[in-house]
């Protein structure tokens, strides 16, 4: 096992490794200007880009910067934020979207976990269908079309949530942006969960429980449940990610400080922002990367069979 | 099931309730944003968002009055050298937001500072203010910032030597370039940290700042209670609000959310028809002129065809101005037959703004089909070519309605000059930039917005070899024009300089340097219970000194 994680873990390094050189060298080609001035002279400029160290060899300033961000310094931006170091920026960012995205996969898989379970429970009556139609809609309905469903019903018509995000009362102002966040967690697990756990309840060995005399709570969460989590887990994992990434639009409109809007101004702000994106290109990675792997690694808590599959597959 | 469900509810009902008791702080202002606030450091500033951010936390030696004029702020007052090289500024008992009182030694750090980091406006010390030993500082990396021409002979006297005498200088002392840091406090805090949070950030103006971290979408000032003229300030705060989309601003506006918004033109016309909107919507003047530039280099345009006068004429009289401004801008902007915009620089001597007769160039620059089918035929001849082909580049995150004229201009031209064809090229407002600072792009439909209130901010721009001369024009006539009205003979006559900048701009008419399309104005909703938001083209867009809210 030591030796499997270990592994993984090595494997999960070098590709972040690859992905930040890829990266390095892509933003260097896109278009526009790390310093979009219309009023610096072209000596200025060349001074500035000078200072950045944005004419040496791209692999010197490769290894440049790798040095920096080892000791956790992302440097400066070169056109978002000019003064303030990434690290600040970023932190504060990082907070408001983990917390927000946070709320919602909490939200997201509680409730659609109850949703999926209380489905399964009931097949083919009324709850099942409902519970269908709830998920298909969350599925297809876009998270910032729900965002605007609530801002315009709860914050316009009935005054109650606050129109936009407001740090100085953030887990009240949380609740539209989480919420609608949540949806498509909350659908999917849902659906996942209702056809993993309706699969597991036709399947022999719960067949035999039941024949033994077991039922109730004690066969569902013993022998239903822990079955129907592996998949669930799966796609579990691209949506925290997706959750605590992909919140663009519904930060942009909702007026959160987040890592989504943050990334938008980077590429598509006044000019396009080396640093920023590099260092937001990095944490989205390690962020897929690391929950990936802890996927990975949990598989085989869940379900031993993995765990020696994994052995042999080492030998 | 049932009991974790209700449960569940209940403490949600909770957690909400007792966040809504919270609620509220309606005394105040809620004002939106476009854009973020790129920056609160002075040096590093260069956005008008950032700039009225700084200003309503610091004060300079001079503020703006309601007109935009020059009046005192930290100066008490100002003496003028018979030479006109030397201003001797007496300031006031002010202080900082940490007790602090504000020096003459404040100044003098900062703009020393400006001019050693060379951030993007460090131009306004040497090329506007003419500000002795500037350029020198600037220009290199080398050079001592003490050299500047800028002293503290005591606390309360601040010191500035020019090379020229510069008659708008007073003016220039409330953008945010020029205003004072505490140097005790910027040297105590860690490199780069400066103004990126209320710790970090000195106020010695109207508010303070209360809650800021960098690139915020929402960010709040308080009253200063230390503030010299606080018996003015009638609001408790400001809270800054950045909002995207101009639905989303009207939306917030109505729900009370925000109380000063500014919306797009196609939303004007349903305002106006609103009964309870119309009476909040207010139009100003934002200064921006949007104008075509043209590359004349044989790089570009067919191996340089737009270096034909005629040419350029041509389509400058090609493009319906009035149907822009109408039909697609729609947010009350004028339409612009002048390289100088109108409403933001008049004359000190007669007060007459310099741009008021739109008509003065009337015989290069209108909307008149023959007239431009007269110029290609002409440049027809010149060039020995029937057929040219151009792109027009263009920024499509500037604006709803910047899209939509560009279409308008294509095909005004392509139906008045037959064998003219237009490729619309939209792209980020950054890679329009980037083509047109390394020369690469036939026309593009760019902008400018004036810094200071004088002709010479749009003028300034036609001079061979200046950094946005991006059309390359040269002219030696013009150069010379301009170098006599800010280094030469016309310096210390001030109506014989007013009459040399007509003189120039006369010259980038004729030759249609660039055509001027319009002038962009702001179209701004504001609750009936806000009074005395002051609006300017120049510096500061909105200042809140005034604001009062019943």
């Amino acid at each position: 096992m030591a030796k499997y994680v270990c592994k993984r873990i090595g494997m999960a390094i070098l590709t972040l490794l690859i992905i930040t050189f890829l990266l390095f060298f892509l933003v260097r080609i896109m278009p526009g200007n790390p310093f979009p001035s219309e009023r610096m002279s072209a000596e200025q400029i060349a001074n500035k880009r000078a200072e950045m160290g944005l004419d040496d060899p791209i692999l010197v300033q490769f290894v440049r910067y790798m040095s920096g961000v080892l000791r956790g310094d992302f440097g400066k931006g070169t056109s978002l934020y000019n003064g303030a170091p990434i690290k600040t920026v970023l932190s504060s960012a990082i907070s408001n979207s983990f917390r927000i995205g946070g709320i919602a996969i909490l939200l997201g898989t509680a409730v659609g976990l109850i949703l999926g379970i209380t489905a399964a429970l009931h097949r083919g009556r009324f709850l099942d269908s409902f519970c269908t139609v709830f998920s298909i809609l969350g599925v297809c309905v876009p998270s910032y079309v729900f965002l605007i469903f609530l801002q315009y019903n709860f914050s316009f018509r009935i005054p109650f949530f606050p129109y936009f995000f407001d740090p100085s009362r953030f887990l009240f102002s949380s609740v539209i942006p989480s919420l609608s966040l949540s949806l498509f967690t909350m659908s999917t697990i849902a659906r996942f969960t209702r056809n993993e756990m309706v699969e597991v309840f036709d399947s022999d060995y719960v067949r035999l429980a039941e024949s033994k005399g077991m039922y109730g709570r004690n066969l569902v969460m013993k022998h239903v449940l822990r079955n129907a989590l592996i998949p669930i887990v799966t796609v579990l994992a691209p949506l925290v990610v997706d959750l605590l990434t992909g919140a663009l639009v519904v930060e942009k409109i909702y007026g959160i400080n987040g890592i989504g809007k943050l990334m938008v101004d980077a590429i598509a702000g006044e000019g396009i922002d080396y640093n920023y994106v590099l260092a937001l290109g990095i944490l989205y990675s390690a962020l897929y990367i690391g929950i990936m792997l802890i996927v990975d690694l949990l598989y085989g808590v869940l379900d031993p069979r993995i765990r020696v599959s994994a052995k042999e597959g080492d030998a | 099931m049932k009991k974790t469900l209700s449960l569940l509810l209940c403490v949600m009902l909770l957690v909400t309730a007792s966040f809504t008791a919270l609620a509220d702080n309606d005394t105040y202002l809620g004002v939106m944003l476009g854009t973020n606030v790129m920056s609160l450091d002075t040096n590093l500033a260069t956005d008008g968002d950032s700039f009225e951010v700084i200003a309503d936390c610091i004060d300079g030696l001079m503020q703006m009055d309601a007109d935009g004029a020059a009046v005192p702020a930290i100066a008490e007052s100002y003496d003028l050298s018979d030479d006109g090289l030397t201003y001797t500024f007496h300031l006031r008992d002010a202080k900082w937001s940490n007790g602090t009182p504000v020096t003459a030694q404040d100044f003098v750090f900062a703009w020393r500072r400006i001019a050693q980091e060379a951030g993007e406006y460090a131009y306004m010390l040497d090329e506007i203010g003419n500000i002795k030993g500037a350029a020198e500082i600037i220009g290199s990396e080398k050079a001592d910032p003490s050299t500047l021409g800028v002293s503290a002979p005591d606390d309360k006297t601040f010191v500035v030597e020019l090379n020229v005498p510069v008659s708008f200088f007073p003016s220039l002392m409330y953008f945010p370039t020029f205003y004072p840091i505490n140097e005790a406090f910027y040297t105590s805090l860690e490199e780069g940290t400066y103004g990126t949070s209320p710790e970090t950030f000195l106020s010695n103006g109207a508010f303070i700042l209360e809650d800021y971290t960098p690139g915020t979408a929402n960010l709040s000032l308080k009253k200063n209670p230390d503030y010299w003229d606080a018996d003015r300030i009638k609001l408790a705060g400001l809270k800054y609000q950045v909002v995207g989309s101009s639905d989303n601003a009207l939306t917030a506006f109505r729900t009370g959310a925000l109380h000063a918004v500014s919306i797009s033109g196609n939303q004007v016309a349903a305002a106006e028809k609103d009964p309870e909107l119309s009476k909040d919507l207010t139009v100003t003047g934002a200064g921006y002129l949007w104008y075509l530039s043209f590359s004349q280099t044989e790089k570009n345009a067919q191996g340089g065809m737009l270096a034909n006068t005629n040419l350029r004429l041509a389509i400058s009289n090609a493009i319906d101005r009035d149907n822009l401004v109408d039909n697609y801008v729609m947010d009350g902007s004028l339409a612009t037959y002048t390289a100088v915009p109108p409403q933001f620089a008049a004359s000190s001597t007669t007060g007459e703004d310099f741009s008021a007769d739109q008509d003065m160039f009337s015989d290069y620059v209108g909307y008149d089909p023959d007239k431009a089918l007269a110029y290609l035929e002409a440049a027809k001849t010149e060039l020995g070519v029937d057929e040219f082909s151009f792109s027009m580049i263009y920024g499509n995150n500037e604006g709803d309605e910047v899209g939509k004229v560009a279409q308008a201009i294509k095909e005004d031209v392509e139906d008045a000059l037959p064998g003219v064809t237009i490729t619309l090229q939209p792209m980020t407002k950054a890679e329009r930039l980037d083509k047109m600072q390394n020369d690469n792009y036939d026309i593009a439909l760019t902008r400018w917005g004036p810094d200071y209130a004088d002709p010479m901010t749009y003028l300034g721009m036609w001079v061979t070899n200046n950094s946005n001369n991006y059309g390359f024009w040269s002219n030696a006539e013009y150069d010379q024009l301009i170098a006599d009205c800010t280094t030469g003979a016309y310096i210390t006559d001030y109506d014989a300089r007013w009459e040399a900048m007509y003189k120039a701009e006369a010259l980038v008419m004729q030759e249609a340097v660039i055509a001027p399309l319009y002038t962009k104005a702001l179209a701004n909703l504001i609750a009936e219970n806000v009074n005395g938001i002051q609006f300017h083209p120049v510096a500061l867009n909105r200042v809140y000194k005034d604001v009062t809210m019943e």
